[in-house]
C-alpha cells in the first residue's frame, strides 16, 4: 500500500500550470525520485504536498488520509518532513536548537509547564536533548551542537537540515536536491546516508535530484516531470531508455 | 604642506559649524552649567559661571586639534601646521559668530524671538561676562591656543607611542587580574555563581533603604521600564514581531487599575491585589484580541498596524466621547495603592520593593519560557517563519502567545505605575513610551535580560542623573542610537548568541557562500 499518493494534483499560477494533473504513488519503505528540468514543477509539487500551496485540483493522501486543507504544521505533525533546495536552517540558533525545533511536534509541554518547570517538562526536555544529541551524532556532527547553524560549513549544514527533519520522527521525508553543491565523493556519502535512513530508521524517501548518478544509483522508481506534467515513470533502467525523457533533457533532435 | 593646510581648514570648518549649532540650541550653556556646578568654581549665577564654558571650549578645540593633526603626525611641524589651520578656522568662525550676536545684542535687538537660546543672559555668558571685544578675543584665543596644543599633544602621544604603551599596560593588568588566584578560584567554584547572585540580591534589597525619596521614585520608574522591556523583549527579541504600539497594553493595565480602584469615574473601588491580577489578564486579553486580526501580517506591516493601535488607545482615553467612563484628558485621580497584611504601601520605597519583586518574577518567567519548547518555537519563527511552520509549529498560536505574554507584562507595569502615581492620564501613554521601550532593548541588547536592565538604566536612569539635559533627551537618544549601531550593534550587554551572530565573520574560518544559503528563489 502506498504511504503517500497524489491524485491528479494541479497547481496554477495565473495562466501557468506549474503542476498539471500529477498522480504519484509512493509505497512504504521505498526510495522514489522525481526528476525533470529546471522549472518542471518539482518543488511546487512538494509545496503542495506540505501544505504551503493549496492545490487547485486533485487530492493528496497520506496513509489514506486526505491532506487537502490542512495547514503545513498539521501536515508535518502527521509525519511528513522535508528539506529545502537552498538550505533553510535557523541561522542564529545553535545546531542542537535547530534539531530541538524539529522535534517540536514530538514534545508536549506547553507554556504553563515551561513557566512552572514541572517535572514532566524537565523530564521531557532531558529526553529531547538526548535524542537531539543522538541525531547530531547520527548525521556526523558530533560535538558541534553548540555552534550556530550559520557557522557550519555547507555540507554540514545540509546534514544538520536532515537531522532537523528526522527529529520529527517522520514516516516519509521529502528531500529537495540533497546533493546539490557536493563533489562526487560527498554525493556518494550522501547516497549511503539516504539509504541508511530507509534501512535503519524505516523511513520512506522521496527525493528531487538533478545528479543522475545519484538518482539512478539509489532510487527504485522514478517519476519525470516536464512543464508540470508527468511525462514518464519507471525504473531507472526504463527511464534511461525513454525517448521522451531524453528529449526533454537534451532537446528535440537528440532523441 | 598645501594638503595639510587644506585638510586642517576643512576640519576646522566642520568643527566650527557644529560648535555654532551647539551654541544655538543651547547645549554648550547647559553643559557648562553642569560642569560649573561640578567643579564649583564660581557662584551659581549663569553669567558668573563661565569657567564651565571655557573648559568645554578648551576640550572641543583640543579634540579638533588632535583630529586635524591626524593627517600627518610624523613631524611636529606638520602636526602644528594642520592643527593651527584647523584651530584658526574654528576660532574665527566661533568668534565671528559671538561677535555678531554680541553686537546685535548690544544694539538691543531681541534675537530671542527667532532663536530661543540667544537671550541677553546667554550672550553675556558667551562673552564670559566681559564686554564685546575682550570676550570675543578671549574666545578666539582659547580655540586657537588649545587647538594647537591638541595637535602637539597628539604628535607627542604618537611619537612616544603612548597609545600603544597604555593599551599594553591595561592588557597586562587585565591578564594579571584574570589570572590571579582569587579570580581563578572564583571562576572554578560552582557555588560562586550563587555567591554572585547573593551579593547582587543583597545590593538590590538594600538599595532602596539608602536612596532618598527622589531616587527611589526615579529607580521605580526605571524598574517599570525594565518590566516593559522584559515584556517587549519576548515580542520583539524572541518572537521577532515588531510591535510599535506596546504602550497600548501599558495603558490598558494602568486604566484597569485606575478605573477599578478609584472613586471616579466608575466608583467600583475594588482592592488593589485582585485588580493587579485583572490588569494583567485584561492586558493579555487585549493582546489576543489585537493579535487575532493583525498577526497574519509580517514585518513592517505589523509595525504600522500596532503603531496605529497604540494611538487608537491613546486617542480613545483622551476623547470626550469616552470621558464619562475613562476620565477624558484629566485622567483618573486617587488610584488606590495596595496594602500588605494591613501594612499600607504608599511610600516611594515600598513601591520600589514591589516593583523589584515584580521584576524578579518576570525574570524567572521569561527565563523559563526562553529555555523551553515555547521559547525555541518563538526563536524559530523569528529566524524563518515559513520553515518554522514546516517544523510543525503552529505559528499563529505561538505569535498570539508571544503577543499576550508581552502584553501581560506591560499590563503589570501599567498597574504598578498607576497605583504608585495615584494617577494616570492620556499623557502617560504616548507613542514616546513605546519608542523608549524599544530603544532600551536596542541599546541594552535585544534578547538579553541583563541587557534590558542596563538599557533601562541608561535610557531612563541617566536622564534623571543629568536632569539639566532634559531638553536634549531626544537629541542624546538619537546620537546614542546612531553611535550604538555603529560601534556596538549587538547592544551593551547582548545575548551570547547575538554576539556570536554579529561577530561571526571575525571568527569564521570557512566562508559560507551567500548564494547557496540564501532564501529560496
Amino acid at each position: 500500500m502506498s504511504i503517500l499518493e497524489t491524485r491528479n494534483v494541479t497547481k496554477r499560477f495565473g495562466g501557468l500550470s506549474a503542476v498539471d494533473n500529477v498522480t504519484l504513488q509512493i509505497p512504504e519503505g521505498s526510495i522514489y525520485a522525481i526528476i525533470g528540468p529546471n522549472g518542471a514543477g518539482k518543488t511546487t509539487l512538494y509545496n503542495c504536498i506540505t501544505g504551503f500551496y493549496p492545490a487547485d485540483e486533485g487530492d493528496m493522501l497520506f496513509n489514506g488520509q486526505s491532506l487537502l486543507g490542512l495547514s503545513p504544521d498539521r501536515i508535518t505533525k502527521l509525519g511528513i518532513s522535508r528539506t529545502y533546495q537552498n538550505i533553510r536552517l535557523f541561522p542564529a540558533m545553535t545546531a542542537l536548537e535547530n534539531i530541538l525545533v524539529g522535534a517540536h511536534p514530538q514534545l508536549k509541554s506547553n507554556w504553563v509547564d515551561a513557566i512552572l518547570r514541572t517535572p514532566r517538562q524537565r523530564a521531557e526536555e532531558k529526553k529531547a536533548l538526548e535524542k537531539a544529541q543522538d541525531l547530531l551524532n547520527f548525521v556526523g556532527l558530533k560535538g558541534k551542537g553548540d555552534l550556530l547553524a550559520s557557522g557550519l560549513p555547507y555540507g554540514e549544514q545540509r546534514r544538520l537540515e536532515m537531522a532537523r527533519a528526522l527529529a520529527n520522527n517522520p514516516k516519509i521525508i521529502l528531500l529537495d536536491e540533497p546533493t546539490a553543491g557536493m563533489n562526487p565523493n560527498e554525493s556518494v556519502t550522501m547516497m549511503r546516508f539516504i539509504e541508511s535512513l530507509r534501512d535503519e530508521l524505516k523511513i520512506t524517501i522521496l527525493l528531487i535530484e538533478h545528479d543522475m548518478k545519484v538518482v539512478m544509483g539509489i532510487s527504485e522508481f522514478i517519476y519525470v516531470l516536464d512543464f508540470g506534467q508527468l511525462i514518464a515513470k519507471g525504473t531507472p533502467g526504463e527511464i534511461q531508455k525513454n525517448p521522451q525523457v531524453i528529449e526533454s533533457y537534451l532537446g528535440r533532435g537528440a532523441a | 604642506m598645501k594638503d595639510l593646510i587644506k585638510q586642517g581648514l576643512r576640519l576646522g570648518l566642520v568643527f566650527g559649524v557644529v560648535i555654532i549649532f551647539l551654541i544655538l540650541f543651547g547645549l554648550t550653556t547647559t553643559l557648562s552649567d553642569i560642569l560649573g556646578d561640578f567643579v564649583n568654581l564660581d557662584s551659581n549665577t549663569r553669567t558668573g559661571n563661565s569657567s564651565g564654558l571655557m573648559i568645554i571650549f578648551a576640550i572641543l578645540s583640543l579634540w579638533a586639534g588632535s583630529r586635524a593633526s591626524a593627517a600627518d603626525r610624523s613631524k611636529w611641524k606638520s602636526a602644528l601646521v594642520s592643527g593651527a589651520a584647523a584651530s584658526l578656522v574654528i576660532g574665527l568662525f566661533v568668534a565671528a559668530f559671538i561677535l555678531l550676536v554680541g553686537f546685535l545684542d548690544s544694539k538691543e535687538i531681541a534675537m530671542r524671538d527667532y532663536l530661543a537660546q540667544l537671550d541677553h543672559l546667554s550672550i553675556q555668558f558667551l562673552l564670559f561676562g566681559r564686554s564685546l571685544i575682550p570676550g570675543v578675543l578671549m574666545t578666539f584665543g582659547i580655540f586657537f591656543f588649545f587647538g594647537i596644543l591638541g595637535a602637539l599633544l597628539a604628535y607627542w602621544f604618537e611619537a612616544k607611542n603612548a597609545g600603544e604603551v597604555i593599551q599594553k599596560q591595561v592588557f597586562i593588568l587585565k591578564e594579571k587580574v584574570l589570572d590571579s588566584k582569587l579570580v581563578t578560584q572564583y571562576k572554578e567554584n560552582p557555588i560562586s555563581k550563587w555567591i554572585g547572585y547573593g551579593i547582587l540580591g543583597i545590593v538590590v534589597f538594600l538599595m532602596p533603604q539608602f536612596l532618598g525619596k527622589y531616587w527611589n521614585y526615579a529607580m521605580g520608574t526605571v524598574g517599570i521600564y525594565v518590566l516593559m522591556g522584559l515584556g517587549l523583549n519576548i515580542v520583539v527579541g524572541l518572537a521577532g514581531l515588531l510591535d510599535l504600539g506596546y504602550v497600548a497594553f501599558f495603558a490598558i493595565g494602568a486604566y484597569t487599575a485606575g478605573l477599578l480602584t478609584a472613586p471616579a469615574p466608575i466608583a467600583l473601588q475594588i482592592g488593589f491585589w485582585p485588580v493587579l491580577i485583572l490588569s494583567v489578564v485584561f492586558a493579555a486579553f487585549a493582546g489576543i484580541i489585537l493579535g487575532i486580526p493583525v498577526l497574519r501580517m509580517r514585518g513592517d506591516y505589523l509595525a504600522i498596524v500596532t503603531l496605529g493601535f497604540g494611538e487608537i488607545i491613546r486617542v480613545l482615553i483622551r476623547s470626550d466621547m469616552m470621558s464619562p467612563y475613562l476620565g477624558g484628558p484629566q485622567g483618573i485621580r486617587d488610584i488606590a495603592g495596595p496594602s500588605f497584611f494591613g501594612l499600607s504601601i504608599n511610600t516611594e520605597k515600598a513601591y520600589l520593593y514591589l516593583i523589584i519583586l515584580a521584576i524578579l518574577l518576570t525574570i524567572v518567567f521569561t527565563n523559563s519560557l526562553q529555555n523551553s519548547r515555547v521559547g525555541r518555537a518563538w526563536m524559530a519563527m523569528r529566524e524563518d517563519e515559513t520553515v518554522a511552520q514546516a517544523m510543525g509549529i503552529n505559528t499563529f498560536y505561538y505569535k498570539l502567545m508571544a503577543f499576550a505574554t508581552g502584553a501581560a507584562f506591560a499590563g503589570l507595569g501599567g498597574a504598578l505605575f498607576a497605583a504608585r502615581n495615584q494617577y494616570t492620564g492620556p499623557a502617560d501613554h504616548t507613542l514616546m513610551v513605546s519608542i523608549n521601550v524599544l530603544c532600551l532593548l536596542i541599546v541594552g541588547g535585544m534578547g538579553s535580560i541583563p541587557g534590558v536592565i542596563i538599557g533601562a538604566f541608561v535610557l531612563k536612569g541617566l536622564p534623571e542623573i543629568l536632569r539639566e539635559l532634559e531638553l536634549y533627551r531626544l537629541l542624546v537618544f538619537g546620537a546614542l542610537l546612531v553611535i550604538m549601531m555603529i560601534i556596538r550593534p549587538e547592544g551593551i550587554w547582548p545575548a551570547p548568541r547575538r554576539r556570536m551572530e554579529l561577530h561571526e565573520k571575525e571568527l569564521e574560518i570557512l566562508p559560507t557562500d551567500d548564494s547557496l544559503v540564501g532564501k529560496e528563489g
